[in-house]
């Protein structure tokens, strides 16, 4: 007897009204949650979007998050005494607004009124993932600004010194520190936008979790489809967090002696 | 070679350097020195703008510094610095270090950069060190290192700020001993130290500062061996 009809004969039973034994009612809800109708293929379509969406907020994110740092930093770091140049201040109180702002409210509020109030299309996944950038931006921002912040500051002083101009000491000397400093931090940020994808459901996003949550719905069991989902997600943040860390080792080079 | 006119500067309400004038002759080995808190290393900081003066003008090689229309980078190629912590990077090797400045700013091909490196190198007997990062030399290292930076910018003048108040004792020697050797050859130097022997020996004059002004100034025999001011002789005698 092949496992199709092992399933269909003890379903027979427990639709019936008949007792099963644990591992036999174990069997259909799991053939049920993963093989029925071929249903492994949804978790795989739902975790290739949730991988998608990830490396994309993250793109957007480290670009405007490196954007808002460096421009605040650049702000903070404008020589005392000298007229500050006008057109950073501004940018400088916008990007601290929205710095504030996307920290200072829930992440799944923002997706709401990124797919309800602003852009009211039905492209939810699309729109999730630029909430998350959005979102993730901000974060980062405040980690690169950190790094940023944290290198001596003889280390610019020593760039400038030798005649390098701001941007060239930055690009050479400040960034490549702060990048080493800030790995972990940035790894972390990375796991977390990773799992928050699974809010992207919220609006209909249709990934990992919206497809667990779909299959658990209809079969009226939600073990299964939530634990398979929990397992792929623990998953994907073993085989990252081993990668970031190889990373870190070979950036960590030059401080061998 | 360096006129400073006037100079003030202040950090909030607190006056460092009290509107003090001075000129530095091509080639000569000033020494500068005072107890801690006197504005000497932010005298020093402010001659290549690393501090921004509050008031007074600073001219060098004819060109006034302190117009905010000068572009501070290239006064700056000409002016090495070589600070107390060495400042090396520390995600870069010694060679790249050393070449990093003359290749971004266009003052030499990377070939040209790193023979010059390699010369430079082997003239403070680091050669071997090219590919080491800094985290594995010894502080003497460093600082001759960092010396050597400064001066693959081919500079005119040596802004030393107490370049070896963070070594060891046993290394200070060593890195005396390149500057007495960059004196020799005729590099513009000003100097703030502790070390008293390098003044004496090195210097061609000695500023004595407190309290944000200049104090003193003599050419070293006569410094040491009369000094005019009580607040001097007081510093010396507890110094030496």
């Amino acid at each position: 007897m092949d496992l199709a009809q092992l399933y269909e004969t003890w379903k027979a039973i427990s639709v019936s009204g008949g007792d099963l034994t644990w591992w036999q009612d174990f069997f259909v809800k799991f053939y049920q949650a993963f093989i029925e109708a071929d249903r492994w293929q949804q978790y795989l379509e739902g975790t290739g979007t949730t991988l998608v969406a990830t490396a994309l907020a993250l793109l957007m994110g480290v670009i405007l998050g490196v954007l808002v740092a460096m421009v605040r930093t650049a702000h903070d770091q404008q020589r005392p005494g000298r007229r500050k140049n006008p057109v950073l201040g501004v940018v400088n109180a916008v990007f601290k607004v929205y710095v504030t702002v996307i920290r200072g409210t829930p992440m799944m509020l923002q997706l709401l009124i990124w797919a309800f109030v602003v852009f009211k299309s039905r492209q939810y996944t699309l729109v999730g993932i630029f909430g998350l950038g959005i979102n993730s931006g901000a974060y980062v921002s405040e980690i690169i600004r950190g790094g940023l912040m944290a290198v001596d500051g003889g280390q610019m002083e020593a760039g400038r010194s030798l005649g390098l101009n701001y941007l060239d000491t930055m690009r050479f000397i400040v960034v490549p520190q702060a990048f080493k400093a800030i790995l972990p931090s940035l790894g972390n940020e990375f796991i977390i936008l990773l799992k928050d994808t699974s809010l992207l459901s919220v609006i209909s996003g249709q990934e990992l979790m919206y497809f667990a949550q779909a299959i658990g719905t209809r079969n009226y069991a939600m073990m299964f489809p939530l634990f398979g989902a929990a397992c792929i997600y623990l998953v994907l943040v073993i085989i990252f967090s081993w990668l970031l860390g190889k990373l870190e080792r070979r950036l960590r080079q030059s401080d061998r002696r | 070679m360096i006129d400073v006119k006037n100079l003030s500067k202040s950090f909030g309400d607190h006056l460092v350097l009290d509107n003090l004038s001075e000129h530095i002759e091509e080639g000569e080995k000033v020494v500068i020195i005072g107890p801690s808190g006197s504005g000497k290393s932010t005298f020093l900081r402010c001659l290549n703008l690393l501090e921004t003066p509050t008031a007074g003008t600073i001219t060098f090689d004819g060109t006034v510094i302190t117009d905010p229309k000068v572009d501070i980078d290239s006064v700056r190629r000409k002016m090495g610095m070589v600070f107390q912590h060495f400042n090396l990077f520390p995600n870069m090797t010694v060679r790249r270090n050393i070449t990093l400045a003359p290749i971004r700013t266009g003052l030499m091909k990377k070939e040209e950069a790193e023979a010059e490196a390699e010369k430079l190198l082997r003239r403070v007997g680091l050669q071997d060190k090219a590919d080491a990062y800094p985290a594995q030399l010894s502080g003497g290292q460093k600082q001759r290192i960092a010396i050597v930076r400064a001066m693959a910018m081919r500079p005119k003048v040596m802004l030393f700020d107490e370049p070896t108040s963070a070594l060891d004792p046993e290394m200070v020697g060593e890195v005396l001993e390149v500057m007495k050797e960059l004196a020799r050859e005729g590099m513009t130097m000003v100097v703030v130290t502790h070390e008293m022997g390098f003044a004496r020996e090195v210097g061609t004059r000695v500023l004595f500062m407190d309290g944000g002004h200049i104090l003193e100034q003599n050419e070293p025999q006569a410094f040491f061996a009369h000094p005019r001011e009580q607040r001097t002789v007081d510093f010396l005698s507890k110094v030496l």
